[in-house]
């Protein structure tokens, strides 16, 4: 089983089907394809997206459904192509596509959300991107009331 | 906000280097040719937010520092 070294968790073994590859990388770190997907016991809901390449590099995620209950997917024509999936249709939540914003902690502030550009993960083939919406429904960085700083608590 | 009207086949400029040509103007959009200087970094605005929180996110979050309060996951059940 490989094994994968991790920015909060030490040395895992990691299952090809946690990684998922990210063909146009990731916004601002261009040269990162490769990301596994930690769910780890106790931190649910929240997910780690671990750089296979880079151990220091480990985003934190909220499944898109937990962070807003109605949040309505627009993936890109380019970036439904990126995933091999049919461009009729936006994909399922859940079904065919897991959907994870990333988290930034600013200042003093809670949480934030960044639901402007969700990471769309085809659960099929493992593709990945990170789908930017170009419409400016969603904000990048959406305060997250339910996700406190400890020192607060 | 400077706001002004133009149409297709005009172009407006931005200091003494940089063009803007409204190309095409229908229900779908607007398509813009941009002429500048190669030093300039012309980018998509939701695509430069992207980069900007992507990187703060890793600089910012840290596991450690943040308490579940539990009632978003109850919603998104």
């Amino acid at each position: 089983m490989p094994l994968l070294a991790t920015k909060y968790f030490g040395i895992l073994s990691c299952e090809p089907a946690d990684c998922y590859h990210f063909p146009s990388g990731i916004p601002g770190f261009e040269g990162e394809d490769t990301f596994a997907l930690l769910n780890l016991p106790g931190k649910e809901p929240l997910v780690f997206l671990q750089s296979a390449k880079t151990s220091s590099l480990c985003f934190l995620a909220l499944p898109i459904l937990v962070a807003d209950p109605r949040y309505r997917l627009s993936v890109s024509f380019e970036d439904l192509e990126i995933l091999k999936l049919g461009k009729t249709r936006q994909p399922r939540i859940g079904a065919e596509v897991l959907v994870l914003a990333l988290l930034a902690l600013e200042g003093e502030a809670d949480a934030t959300a960044n639901l402007l550009s969700p990471i769309v993960m085809n659960v099929q083939n493992h593709r990945a991107v990170q789908a930017i919406r170009c419409d400016f429904k969603y904000s990048h960085c959406q305060p997250l009331p339910g996700l406190a700083r400890s020192e607060k608590c | 906000m400077l706001v002004l009207r133009r149409r297709a086949g005009e172009s407006l400029m931005i200091g003494d280097d940089v063009e803007i040509e409204f190309l095409e103007v229908n229900s779908q959009g607007v398509k813009i040719g941009i002429h500048a200087p190669r030093e300039i970094t012309i980018l998509r605005k939701e695509l430069q937010l992207t980069e900007m929180q992507n990187r703060a996110a890793i600089l910012t979050i840290d596991p450690a520092k943040l308490n579940w309060a539990g009632e978003i996951l109850e919603a998104g059940k």
